[in-house]
């Protein structure tokens, strides 16, 4: 499977209102490959995974996954703290994917949940109420979600951000262990030293494809001054994106 | 012990108690999914937007039935003006920029005064209008409770069999929407689920108070249970105690029964508001 295409996008045009969100993206992303999503705020990152799963609509062009086991995770969800599931209930919801509407659980089913559950470090939180955690604790129950649907693509929209350093960690842990069952795993981030660092390949996004490549080719500083409309400033030898607050490590 | 028992010894008053029971059950079941999907105004908007088609179902078929409607005619025709009310909500959504409860309250009253126009063309309405807002639930005859309970567990079926789907819609649609979850057709379907619920509701304790039953039992129930199946118990048990309860206060303080229901229902919320119990 790995070298086939995982994602592809031609020519995708999406707007909300007349205004436009992503314009005339065309990309491939191939099986098994770890892509880092680089771009300010507003610039799409969002939409383009929206796009992906197919909440917005394309105005034109397409945007295709080339699998039906797809796990995401979205960078915000306001869950009213009285919806009734547990965290147990939020992974085991992984599985549905997979069970269909009716089919019971499996032995195989009752061991994914129990690993996810202990990879992302919350077994001793199965019982609590998801509205009741903490924002790092939920992060951890949405990914252990995501691992418990054992997907092939995963597409995380920003989950470093406002957690935290164990719940980095332990995303970073997870980020490698996906990698090394071959599944392909996009990521947004504001993170520019880890995008050059842990990334096969970079996507440089602000509403048009400013750069996708590899982190070498896709990281110069000429193409991070275009992708953050000149939000971002060298420190040290790192280049920092200031658009939002937000700092490599 | 007399005072609990004398009300149902009258048939009429225990043919309602059934029917309101049977109504709760299914109120409190689905209402869950109102309150957590935050549609209390668009459960509004179709309790009162089902009025045209009963207008409508009552001038066809009234005169044929001198003078007496259909009532499979009016409850179709109240399911299809629900329908048009859930449709037309969704269609000002995604073709202007306004939040939902403002697309939910413009069709909720353009539906309510199109109805009242209807009504005020329809000769011999205005006693029944009555009984629309505020139901008839002494009125109801065996044959409708038993029609009444084959819908319902029609709907309680349906509601089971799409639970993991309406569960992940509702928790999060874009999560669902990647797990291949036809995330537009149940929210369609819910729409529909809730729809059905608001009909055979409304001819029980009418339009204004059946979204009594659709809000405090699940409301109250939330308070108490930590997972959905829980909740849904809770809820319904809440709902369907409400009706002999009701019928119970309404007997001895003569109060009308419909609201009186709705209003141990709603006082059940009260209380655990009150009393603030551990969610945990």
């Amino acid at each position: 499977m790995k070298g086939a295409a995982a994602l592809t996008a031609r020519g995708l045009d999406v707007s909300f209102g007349g205004t436009p969100a992503l314009v005339d993206v065309s990309l491939e992303i191939p099986s098994g490959s770890r892509v880092a999503v680089l771009g300010p705020n507003g610039a799409g990152k969002s939409t383009l995974f929206a796009a992906a799963v197919g909440l917005v609509a394309a105005d034109r062009g397409s945007i295709e996954l080339h699998s039906r086991r797809v796990a995401f995770v979205p960078q915000h969800l306001d869950v009213d703290p009285t919806f009734p599931v547990t965290v147990a209930d939020v992974v085991r919801m992984g599985r549905y994917g997979d069970l269909g509407w009716w089919r019971r659980f499996a032995e195989r089913d009752r061991g994914l949940v129990a690993d996810a559950l202990d990879v992302l470090g919350i077994g001793s939180l199965g019982r609590r109420r998801f509205g009741t955690l903490s924002g790092g604790e939920r992060q951890r129950a949405l990914l252990a979600q995501a691992v418990a649907q054992d997907a092939e693509i995963v597409l995380l929209d920003e989950p470093l951000t406002g957690v935290d350093v164990p719940t980095q960690e332990a995303i970073r842990e997870l980020l490698g262990r996906w990698h090394r069952a071959g599944r392909t795993v996009v990521v947004a981030t504001h993170d520019l030293a880890s995008a050059t660092r842990d990334y096969d390949l970079v996507l440089c996004l602000n509403r048009r494809v400013v750069a996708f490549g590899p982190p070498e080719a896709a990281t110069t500083e000429e193409v991070l001054y275009e992708t953050f409309a000149g939000r971002i400033v060298r420190v040290g030898g790192l280049m920092v994106d200031v658009s939002e607050h937000h700092h490599v490590e | 012990m007399e005072v609990l028992i004398e009300p149902f010894e009258a048939e009429f008053v225990r043919t309602g108690a059934i029917a309101a029971a049977l109504v709760g059950v299914l109120c409190g079941v689905v209402g869950c999914y109102v309150i957590l999907r935050g549609m209390a105004l668009m459960a509004d908007s179709l309790a009162h937007g089902v009025l045209p088609g009963i207008a409508v179902a009552f001038a066809l078929t009234a005169e044929a039935g001198g003078g007496e409607p259909d009532k499979l005619a009016i409850a179709l025709g109240a399911v299809v003006a629900g329908l048009v009310t859930a449709m037309a909500t969704n269609a000002v959504l995604r073709r202007s920029p306004v939040r939902p409860d403002t697309a939910a309250a413009v069709v909720f009253v353009l539906m309510l005064a199109l109805g009242v126009v209807l009504i005020s063309r329809v000769e011999g309405y205005s006693v029944d209008l009555t009984a629309f807002l505020f139901g008839d639930v002494l009125g109801v005859g065996e044959g409708e409770v038993v029609v009444s309970a084959v819908a319902v567990a029609a709907v309680l079926a349906l509601v089971a069999l799409l639970y993991r789907p309406f569960l992940l819609v509702s928790f999060d649609r874009q999560r669902a929407a990647a797990a291949g979850v036809p995330v537009d057709r149940l929210e369609l379907m819910l729409l529909v689920v809730v729809t059905v619920a608001v009909v055979i509701g409304f001819q029980v304790v009418g339009a204004l108070l059946v979204l009594g039953l659709l809000m405090a039992p699940p409301a109250a129930a939330a308070l108490l249970t930590r997972r959905l199946p829980a909740m849904m118990a809770v809820s319904a048990a809440i709902a369907a105690a409400s009706a002999p309860l009701g019928l119970l206060l309404s007997w001895h303080l003569d109060l009308a029964a419909g609201a009186s229901i709705v209003l141990v229902a709603v006082s059940a919320f009260v209380v655990l508001v009150v009393l603030r119990p551990a969610a945990e």
